[in-house]
């Protein structure tokens, strides 16, 4: 699980939340259990107290204590009650005292007496005992038999009991909640974060070759519908502006022919009509040596054009690059040779792919070409191509220059060289690559370069592999 | 012999029919495809110069309309485009053969008199200029009696220089003719094959044969700097 994700977050917050909340209800819940039980014992024990209050002061002055006491068991039952009753007379003589009762909640001889002045008025107070705390209501009453200190309470365990259960419920059944509350909410919001999802994949998949593509428009009615839409319409704005830049790439490398065939054949014309050697004709060969190099800009352009516009499928077949690199390899060895290079082919593995064999041939003649160009007398160019991991492998590496890294990101642009003036003395026009690249991408291929300042470059294409192409590689 | 050159761009045209009175065609130049029409439908012609891009009627057009009253004429399309596809376009309307601007005149009169089958090809087996000798069967070079040792694109170079002396050959024309459009661009390929191709045959002899017109390409010849780009 990805803890920055939107969904983890998003429940992590929500878990905690619901988890203060769920505690402050326990303890709202457990506090005002607490405090309802407490009065309503209150409340029972005043009413008791004052029955008893009430044989006291029906009493005669000359009232035997076994007598009241006899009234008292009866009228109050204290032991079938659970409830603790002690009468004292002042000053300190018991008069009577319940015995145990029927639950045992509290042992009546381990209550204390009340040693101190007794209370003016009628007190209820918890009083801790040997058996556990207990509830205590003393009433002082004055009767023609004497004054005396009716106390009556009852154990508080029970309560503290039912407190304590409340509390464990909730400490089991709160988390279980959180937990099932958080799971559930987790899933929600990856439900509602899906059509994201979706539209981020679908984003992912568009490039430069397919802006006909549209994201899913989540139809919700609200910012996910919006923004969906709106990156849609920014797709057609950029669709448009693209084929506009192709078109003109197109029109204009198509408008430049004509001009280009009549410099030519003029020039070539009045070179003719020129004795050898003469200056004019120096000049004349000058400018045509230009217009060469402007056709082939022009032819480059058109090249880099027609693979924008998603150059036909038609003539495509399989293609066995392991061959194809062989061959072409054999055709670029003198020009390998004159500039003192060792081409090296030894790792050609038959590695098939689909596509179009004269353009696949041009990616191989333009990296050759280019390691070549930028590799020194004495240096090394190879090729190798393998089967790796589903895909087709063409790998071109030289022991050359090398590429600095601030230009890495930058040699497959269009007109892009990373050493203006060496490059232009050899001829290139900064398309080689891009061309290159154009035409790896036409067929599905990815190309990437590493490369090491002083001691290389290497040239990589990873090519798809049709399904049962690669099957057949495998069983030979 | 009458040709007609169907072409929008006035100095397109004309240079073209400089070239080819040069070689002693009769020329006619038309404007549009309409003005075309009229001329083909006037005049008899031997071989017709046909641009594809044109106003009023589109080469295509045009094509078709001669396809239908002269099934015979050969023609030669001139296309700024040159995808495959469209290159069986146009064999498809009816071209005998296609041209891509920019284009060498060179090539252009190799391709009109081969549609004309003016100089019918002759396959000589064996191809001579000056004391050098290249004999198609055996593949052999011998200069001077000497037998030369070429690889097998040196002895093509070398074969496709000899079948037209004097004439000059582009580099892209003889990229085209011995590679493939593949290494258009390339380093030099070409100039790399020809310096090693005069290491051979001509180094050691004291006439050069091979000769570099410069922006142009290379011509064989016997004497004389200059070879003529576009005539014989």
């Amino acid at each position: 699980m990805n803890h920055r994700s939107l969904a983890f977050r998003l429940t992590v917050w929500y878990a905690l939340l619901l988890s203060a909340t769920f505690a402050l209800v326990a303890a709202g819940l457990s506090y005002g259990l607490e405090q309802y039980l407490r009065s309503t014992l209150r409340d029972s024990l005043r009413r008791r107290s004052v029955q008893v209050q009430q044989i006291l002061a029906q009493a005669p002055a000359a009232v035997v204590d076994s007598a009241l006491a006899e009234a008292i068991e009866t009228r109050v039952a204290p032991e079938f009650n659970n409830r603790f009753v002690r009468v004292t007379r002042a000053p300190a003589s018991l008069v009577y005292r319940a015995g145990a009762p029927a639950d045992r909640s509290f042992d009546p001889a381990l209550v204390p007496l009340q040693t101190d002045a007794w209370p003016a008025a009628v007190a209820v107070r918890p009083i801790p005992t040997a058996a556990g705390p207990m509830m205590i209501s003393m009433t002082p009453v004055e009767a023609a038999s004497g004054k005396y200190l009716i106390e009556l309470g009852t154990a508080l365990g029970p309560i503290e009991a039912l407190q304590h259960r409340l509390l464990r419920l909730l400490a089991v059944m709160l988390p279980v909640l959180v937990v099932c509350a958080a799971g559930g909410g987790y899933l929600l919001v990856q439900r509602a974060l899906q059509p994201v999802e979706r539209m981020a994949q679908t984003a992912e998949r568009i490039s430069v070759l397919n802006l006909e593509e549209r994201l899913p428009v989540a139809a919700t009615g609200d910012a996910l519908q919006r923004l969906s839409t709106s990156l849609n319409h920014m797709l057609s704005r950029l669709r448009d502006s693209v084929s506009i830049s192709r078109r003109f790439l197109a029109d204009a490398s198509h408008e430049l022919r004509t001009p280009l065939t009549i410099i030519k054949g003029e020039l070539q014309e009045a070179m003719a009509r020129e004795p050898g050697g003469s200056e004019l004709g120096e000049r004349i060969g000058s400018v045509l040596e230009e217009v060469a190099r402007l056709e082939y800009l022009v032819s480059g352009l058109l090249v880099l054009s027609r693979l924008d516009a998603g150059d036909a499928r038609r003539e495509w077949a399989d293609v066995n690059l392991g061959e194809l690199a062989a061959g072409t390899i054999e055709h670029m060895r003198l020009v390998a040779d004159d500039r003192g290079v060792q081409l090296q082919a030894s790792a050609l593995a038959p590695v098939t792919v689909r596509g179009d064999a004269r353009r696949l041939k041009q990616v191989i003649v333009n990296l050759l070409d280019n390691a070549i160009k930028f590799t020194p007398r004495g240096g090394v160019v190879g090729v190798t191509t393998r089967q790796h991991e589903g895909f087709g492998l063409l790998e071109v590496f030289d022991s050359g220059i090398g590429i600095p890294p601030e230009s890495l990101p930058r040699v497959f642009d269009r007109f892009y060289r990373v050493d203006a003036a060496r490059s232009r003395d050899d001829g290139g026009a900064g398309l080689g690559l891009s061309i290159v690249r154009s035409i790896c991408s036409a067929h599905g291929a990815e190309i990437e370069v590493e490369s090491t300042p002083g001691s290389g470059s290497r040239f990589r294409v990873r090519f798809p592999q049709p399904a049962e192409v690669a099957v057949g590689a495998n069983a030979t | 012999m009458r040709l007609l050159i169907v072409e929008d761009d006035p100095k397109l045209a004309d240079f073209v029919a400089r070239g080819l009175r040069a070689e002693r065609f009769a020329v006619d130049i038309a404007g549009d495809g309409l003005e075309g029409r009229r001329y083909l439908d006037t005049y008899q012609y031997d071989l017709l110069i046909l641009d594809l891009m044109l106003p009023q009627l589109s080469g295509s057009e045009l094509l078709r309309h001669v396809r239908r009253t002269r099934a015979t004429l050969p023609v030669l399309v001139l296309t700024a485009r040159d995808a495959t596809e469209d290159k069986v376009e146009h064999f498809e309307a009816g071209a005998d053969d296609y041209l891509t601007k920019p284009f060498d005149f060179a090539e252009l009169l190799v391709r009109v008199k081969a549609l004309m089958r003016r100089t019918p090809v002759e396959r000589t087996d064996i191809l001579r200029i000056a004391d050098l000798e290249l004999n198609r069967l055996t593949q052999q070079v011998r200069r001077g009696g000497k037998r030369i040792e070429l690889t097998a694109k040196e002895f093509a170079v070398l074969e496709y220089l000899m079948s037209s002396v004097d004439r000059v050959f582009s580099r892209t024309m003889i990229l085209e003719h011995v590679w493939d459009q593949s290494f258009e661009g390339v380093t030099n390929i070409v100039d790399v094959y020809v310096r090693y191709l005069r290491r051979k045959i001509d180094e050691p002899f004291p006439v050069q044969l091979i000769h570099t017109v410069r922006g142009v390409g290379y011509c064989i010849r016997e004497a004389g700097p200059v070879c003529d780009p576009g005539q014989e």
